[in-house]
């Protein structure tokens, strides 16, 4: 292999160049709609969203298993299913302001994420099993909500910031009521939490009978985070439900929950935890093409 | 051409002379076909609003003009002309059409980018169709100017924004609550401000209205109109959690709903928002009440800063709309042109074959007899001779036509051969 990257990763980076483009698109087609087209925004995300799915199965077939074997692999399904539900919800609720927030944070972790291509850390199970579709599907997808209601929160923040400051500008002309948003917020943290529910159980259980993680499984600092954000999350649907904590406040716990969720999702791996993941263990595209010694050299 | 428009409006004519020159929807059919049968060749259709009046006439004989116009005032509302003739303005031709463009796309009207005289510019020419009054000359200008108002208004921002202090109100709202059919709006002194806002909030959807008023029976009244329910003025504060929109303006000299009534609403309400306007001067609401969360209050004066930007906004555009129009104005005069063109080299044609016709009769006395295969080929020739001399003037006539200046071309033509003058000795 010549290059730092498979021929499989430059079209995850098609999609990153789609993604970025997009952005630019959104955002400006909230300021300036005239020069930016919002039919041509929509051919973007929809492309970029195809090249990444397109990436996202190749790596599945090769693997043998869901795109989640190594820490760069999940950071990338985590982010499709980001996008594909916002495109799912702007098209089903006519949002044109939702993706121009979302795209810009979503190109950005992207572009993070390509610095995980040589994290060496990869899944040591074998993950063809009933307890892949038990605990990683349900807590990927409830990420992926989660995170969309975190940018309803900060959507609903802005708009409540500009109708409290009075600054009525050409955001506050696209962004939908504070009802809409927090009738969404409310969707995606109810979409999001039972899944997380299943997640965690299913996963308490795995931990229990395979004995994967160790004796003191609960120790691990994936699982401690991961009762943290479902506390979280329980509790803004009790505060919700029965006490007078509506709108704002709504938003601001929604985002602080999503910090939890970020560092449940991302945090251990960076301490060095494990969670199921070592070096030197099954490593898929690596084991396949070894890595080149240096890029600098070679590109030059 | 011959098109003509007499007319006044809100900045040519105080109201005092508008309500006179005006036409109730029900004269306007007996105007026009009066206005017909003084011009029997001629098409027109009037326009009657309450900010401006103004009929549009053509005709192809020469008929018409602003003197004739002023006259039909005149003679239909029984005023003398020195009382308004001050007041109307007259546009010919090109002009004319302008100015119903700029009417239609309301760049002419008293609000800028208001929507209605679209309406109104329809109306007036339905009545005047149902009436048969129009032709092909003013159907084709009126449902232009139908379309240059349409085009005006999507591809420019000059009806965007809205520039009254009760719908930006309705504007405000519309950024707060998803739909109004679940909502309660309290309305806090029933005076006319008010119950505009509450007009506007129930076309767009809203149900349940409650109303309170130092003078009950006003309060029922206003109540009864809107299916809503009126409650005693001390009552109040007991009425205030379950409204989610209050719209305020008492002539109280002090705030009538303080913090503490909204922070306890609040509460009742388990954080449910709450959109206030106070429309009164002086204000009925405590502005600190704006600090509550979840409270959104807004002031007459923060509704009017918003419709003066919208309305700033709007003014910024005209230079967009006008090169609209002028583009649309351009197109109209070429359709007019070329549809002109047509009937006025048939015009010629005749005129010369006349003068043909009139020498061979002349002609024929003084030959005797001859043969009468003879005499056709002197018809053939002379037809041939007229022919090939209009061959020449018929061709650049069609390319003026296409090309602009056809206009300019037949009245040339007319002249040149006294085709008007003949026109004109026949009456």
């Amino acid at each position: 292999m010549i290059n730092l990257l498979s021929p499989i990763q430059y079209i995850f980076i098609a999609a990153i160049v789609l993604y970025i483009l997009d952005s630019v698109w959104e955002v400006g087609s909230l300021f300036r709609p005239g020069t930016f087209n919002k039919r041509l925004s929509n051919y973007f995300i929809l492309t970029g969203l195809s090249f990444h799915c397109a990436f996202l199965i190749v790596v599945s077939i090769r693997s043998g298993t869901l795109p989640i074997t190594t820490l760069f692999e999940s950071s990338t399904f985590y982010l499709s299913l980001i996008v594909l539900l916002s495109v799912i919800l702007k098209f089903l609720y006519r949002l044109q302001a939702l993706t121009p927030f979302v795209m810009p944070i979503v190109t950005g972790f992207s572009i993070a994420s390509i610095a995980l291509i040589r994290n060496d850390l990869a899944l040591t199970y074998n993950l063809k099993t009933f307890w892949l579709f038990a605990h990683i599907i349900p807590l990927f997808l409830g990420y992926a909500s989660f995170t969309v209601s975190f940018i309803f929160s900060v959507m609903y923040l802005t708009q409540e910031r500009q109708l409290k400051k009075k600054s009525f500008g050409p955001l506050f002309e696209s962004l939908p009521s504070l009802e809409t948003l927090d009738a969404l917020m409310w969707k995606t943290i109810t979409l999001g939490f039972p899944l997380l529910t299943i997640g965690l159980v299913s996963g308490t259980v795995w931990a229990k009978t395979s004995n994967i993680l160790g004796l003191l499984w609960y120790l691990d600092p994936k699982v401690t985070l991961g009762a943290l954000t479902w506390l979280i999350y329980a509790a803004i649907l009790h505060l919700r439900l029965g006490a007078s904590f509506h709108g704002t406040r709504v938003a601001i716990v929604t985002i602080a929950g999503f910090v939890i969720v970020i560092l449940t999702f991302i945090g251990p791996f960076l301490m060095g935890h494990k969670h199921g993941y070592d070096k030197g263990s099954v490593k898929l595209e690596q084991e396949i093409e070894p890595e080149p010694p240096g890029i600098e050299k070679v590109k030059s | 051409m011959n098109l003509h428009t007499v007319g006044l409006n809100h900045d040519s004519a105080p109201v005092e002379i508008r309500e006179k020159i005006a036409f109730s929807a029900s004269s306007v059919p007996i105007a026009l076909s009066s206005f017909t049968q003084s011009f029997p060749l001629s098409e027109a259709v009037i326009l009657s609003t309450c900010n401006r009046v103004e009929i549009y006439a053509t005709s192809p004989d020469n008929t018409l003009s602003k003197e004739a116009l002023l006259d039909f005032f005149s003679a239909f509302h029984g005023l003398p002309k020195e009382k308004f003739a001050d007041h109307m303005y007259h546009h010919q031709d090109m002009n004319a059409v302008r100015h119903l463009f700029f009417v239609a796309s309301s760049l002419n009207s008293g609000v800028l980018g208001e929507t209605q005289i679209i309406s109104q510019v329809k109306e007036a020419y339905m009545t005047a169709t149902a009436a048969e009054t129009t032709g092909s000359i003013l159907n084709q200008l009126f449902q232009r100017s139908l379309n240059v108002a349409k085009d005006v208004h999507t591809k420019t921002s000059i009806g965007k924004g809205n520039i009254s202090v009760s719908t930006v109100a309705v504007d405000l709202a519309i950024k707060v609550f998803k739909d109004f059919s679940d909502k309660t709006i309290f309305i806090i002194g029933a005076g006319e401000m008010c119950e505009l806002v509450l007009k506007h909030l129930v076309e767009r959807g809203a149900k349940t209205a409650i109303v309170a008023n130092r003078n009950y029976d006003k309060a029922k009244s206003l109540a009864e109109e809107y299916d809503g329910k009126a409650i005693n003025y001390e009552n109040l504060d007991d009425y205030l959690p379950q409204a989610d929109i209050v719209i305020s303006s008492t002539a109280s000299p002090r705030p009538v709903i303080h913090t503490e009534h909204i922070k306890s609403a609040i509460k009742a309400r388990r954080g449910n928002p709450i959109l206030l306007i106070d429309i009164a001067v002086p204000r009925d609401i405590d502005s600190q009440v704006a600090k509550i969360d979840n409270v959104y209050l807004y002031n007459i004066d923060d509704l009017q800063t918003v419709a003066n930007n919208n309305a700033k906004d709007r003014k910024k555009d005209i230079g967009n709309c006008v090169v609209i129009i002028d583009n649309e104005v351009e197109k109209f005069m070429a359709w007019f042109e070329e549809l002109k063109i047509g009937p006025a080299i048939a015009q010629l044609r005749n005129h010369f074959h006349e003068i043909g016709e009139q020498e061979l009769e002349r002609l024929r006395p003084k030959l005797g007899e001859i043969a009468h295969e003879e005499w056709e080929h002197i018809v053939y020739s002379m037809q041939r001779t007229l022919n090939k001399i209009l061959h020449k003037p018929a061709k650049v006539g069609k390319e003026k036509a296409k090309n602009g200046g056809g206009y300019q071309y037949v009245e040339t033509i007319k002249h040149l051969f006294g085709i008007h003058h003949k026109d004109e000795s026949k009456k």
